[in-house]
């Protein structure tokens, strides 16, 4: 992948750590799913490549509805706020992915740019689901790092598997969908999708 | 196909078929279905058992399926204490209330939920790569999840929340690291993530190491290691309590099996002995974040969850010292913990119907009101505090002898002070629990206690059989056999 289309991954990234409307986040994080289909199709050498880039276009689209029609459909009275300030969080989720590409040595990716790019994007989905009170916001977050994930499965020097690639889709869509039926009962119990709300549990 | 991959594909299919025949099954026949759909399971299992501990000396490897002898152990784990659950599910769910689908999908969901969740365990072992391992695991989540929240309270949503957050952040962790063990190994496909192919790694030791510890980390946040443990407690009291029965007995220890593969994959290229410290590291990190709960107050269900805590790190202590008396102390202790944590969790259906007030507190005296329970519930309790002659108390000999047979006296000595204190701490509350002074109780007809009273006895008699077997795994061919893991 070219390096500056790396960069506008990154960029979308910080997007769903700083941003407040869940629909745009949302929008974000299948644009970079998008992005990341047409550098598949653009760089696929077999069929399987193909099938994997379908693979990842039908995962991206498909988490996109099924999201937004959650959001559609628990719409909040008032903003969830994070308890963290935007720019405190911009500036967490790049130090960590500074400390992560600091501490990962080379990783054998295509190039360098592609493992900052991928070490970047796990860092932004750590810290979106740690500092993120929205309960949508947190399933973004690992929507994040599963991109960051597809990122470098692209860049491998060699061809993976397409099972295996097609079972990592799957299952990222199946716990999605897992973690929507969460959220809506969650919604439905508490009246927001406010994770604030799920303190009941310490010892 | 080979027998291996019969048995395997049989072994898979039976639950998964059960689950489909159940969630179409029309509602007054999904119960039925169920506890029928069990039996061909189980015996699918124990064939595939008695197949994998045959041959010790040639385990069937292949790229997408191993037949080995942990994978065997593993698997008649899983499928007993799946059995058990299901059998022990009308109990629970006939004694409450409320779910997270409407309550005509009730039984069904639940059933079909259960199987899923069975089928995904069952083929976890049999995993012949890195990269299909962590497939099923992470679909173990989604599965688990569902259960995790079936009641639909307040709290069974928190705990599954956090558990479905916390473990698919962590499996995606474990991602990144077999990405990168991906990129290093000179094949390509799914033979790169082969077990047998992670020696071949050639990026260096350093990249190896990074990778080693991302998967590590990962799977660790799934099997409830310190410090990566925080969705555990919540989720193993929170679920409905054959479903605990299985995270704790079941899923952790499935997935732990996945991180001896990668540990003994991996030690060739990072070296035998940094992954065994890595492996000793997080069982002492268990046992001190264990430990201290052991002396409080605490809910029955809460109570063992923090127990599975403290027997995973015992199970990552005997993983890295990996002398013969250490992966003996292994096998007694992760057949024993499946006993006792399952009958645990299965006396806490009656416990409930007894005294609700054992949801959010401890109770005490249940010796005094029910004896029947108090047996269960003590037995339960006895063992996992590892008290002499239970099979815990010589697994936990063993491996820490096999902690100084290893020369690592002080993380043995450590271990040594902790699991005292632990037992100290479990012993007062096995007293209080049994014998206790006599608060609440009702002299009601409890549902699933006569099942309890004969699996008290069942479990009473595995656990001698094991604590007698204990003493002598270390010179058998089956301990040799894992100590050498896969060709």
């Amino acid at each position: 992948m070219s390096g500056m289309l790396a960069w506008v991954l990154v960029a979308l990234g910080l997007l769903v750590v700083t941003g407040r409307r869940r629909s745009v986040a949302v929008g974000v994080v299948t644009v970079q799913a998008l992005i990341l289909v047409g550098a598949a199709l653009n760089s696929a050498a077999t069929e399987a490549d193909v099938v994997a880039a379908v693979a990842l276009a039908v995962r991206g689209v498909g988490l996109a509805a099924v999201v937004l029609w959650l959001v559609a459909r628990t719409r909040e009275n008032r903003l969830v706020r994070a308890g963290i300030a935007p720019l405190v969080r911009a500036g967490l989720a790049v130090g960590l992915a500074l400390l992560l590409t600091w501490l990962v040595p080379h990783i054998g990716l295509d190039s360098r740019t592609d493992e900052r790019a991928v070490l970047a994007l796990v860092a932004f989905g750590l810290v979106a689901v740690a500092t993120r009170r929205a309960t949508l916001f947190q399933i973004l977050g690992i929507v994040l790092v599963e991109n960051g994930l597809a990122l470098a499965a692209l860049s491998l020097p060699r061809a993976s598997s397409l099972a295996i690639e097609l079972g990592v889709a799957f299952d990222l869509a199946l716990v999605v969908l897992v973690a929507a039926v969460f959220h809506d009962r969650i919604f439905a119990e508490f009246g927001s999708g406010d994770s604030a709300s799920l303190r009941s549990l310490r010892d | 196909m080979t027998s291996a991959q019969a048995l395997a594909a049989g072994l898979i299919a039976a639950p998964a078929l059960t689950a489909g025949v159940v969630g179409l099954a029309p509602p007054r026949l999904a119960r039925r279905t169920a506890l029928i759909g069990s039996a061909p399971t189980g015996a699918i299992a124990a064939a595939f058992v008695a197949f994998a501990l045959h041959d010790l000396d040639h385990p069937r490897v292949g790229t997408w399926l191993v037949a080995d002898p942990a994978g065997g152990l593993l698997v008649a784990v899983i499928s007993v204490v799946g059995l058990v659950s299901v059998l022990v599910s009308p109990a629970y769910l006939d004694s409450s209330q409320g779910s997270v689908v409407r309550v005509e999908r009730r039984e069904r969901t639940y059933f079909a939920a259960l199987y899923a969740f069975w089928t995904v365990l069952l083929a976890v072992p049999l995993a012949g790569n890195v990269g299909a391992a962590w497939l099923l695991i992470e679909a173990t989540t989604a599965a688990s999840a569902l259960l995790v929240g079936f009641s639909g309270k307040g709290r069974a949503l928190e705990a599954a929340w956090k558990y479905l957050v916390l473990t698919s952040l962590g499996l995606g962790v474990a991602l990144l690291g077999i990405v990168l063990l991906s990129a290093g190994v000179p094949r390509s496909g799914v033979g790169a993530l082969s077990w047998q192919a992670l020696a071949t790694f050639s990026s260096g030791h350093d990249m190896a190491l990074v990778a080693y510890l991302l998967l590590l980390v990962g799977l660790a946040a799934k099997i409830g290691w310190a410090p990566v443990h925080n969705w555990l407690p919540d989720a193993h009291s929170e679920a409905p309590a054959p479903v605990s029965a299985l995270l704790s007995a079941a899923l952790l220890p499935a997935v732990l099996l996945v991180a001896w593969r990668s540990q003994l994959a991996l030690a060739p290229v990072v070296g035998l002995r940094t992954t065994q410290t890595v492996l000793i590291g997080f069982g002492l990190a268990s046992l001190v974040v264990a430990v201290p709960f052991f002396w409080r107050p605490m809910a029955w269900k809460r109570l063992l969850a923090y127990s599975s805590l403290e027997h995973m790190g015992v199970l990552a202590l005997g993983i890295g010292f990996a002398t013969p008396l250490a992966i003996a102390g292994i096998v007694v202790h992760l057949a024993a913990h499946a006993v006792a944590k399952a009958l645990g969790f299965y006396a806490a259906t009656p416990l409930l119907a007894h005294d609700p007030r054992a949801a959010g507190h401890a109770v005490t005296g249940i010796g005094r009101t029910e004896p029947r329970l108090g047996a269960a519930v003590g037995l339960s309790l006895g063992t996992l505090a590892g008290l002499p002659p239970f099979p815990l108390f010589v697994s936990e000999v063993l491996v820490l002898a096999g902690g100084f047979q290893a020369g690592r006296p002080w993380a043995a000595a450590i271990a040594t002070l902790l699991l005292a204190l632990g037992f100290l701490g479990l012993a007062h509350t096995l007293i209080e629990l049994t014998v206790g002074k006599r608060r609440g109780g009702r002299a009601v007809e409890i549902a699933g206690l006569r099942g309890v009273t004969f699996l008290t006895a069942a479990s009473a008699v595995a656990l001698l059989a094991l604590a007698a077997i204990g003493p002598w795994l270390s010179r058998t061919d089956f301990v040799d056999a894992l100590l050498r893991g896969l060709p």
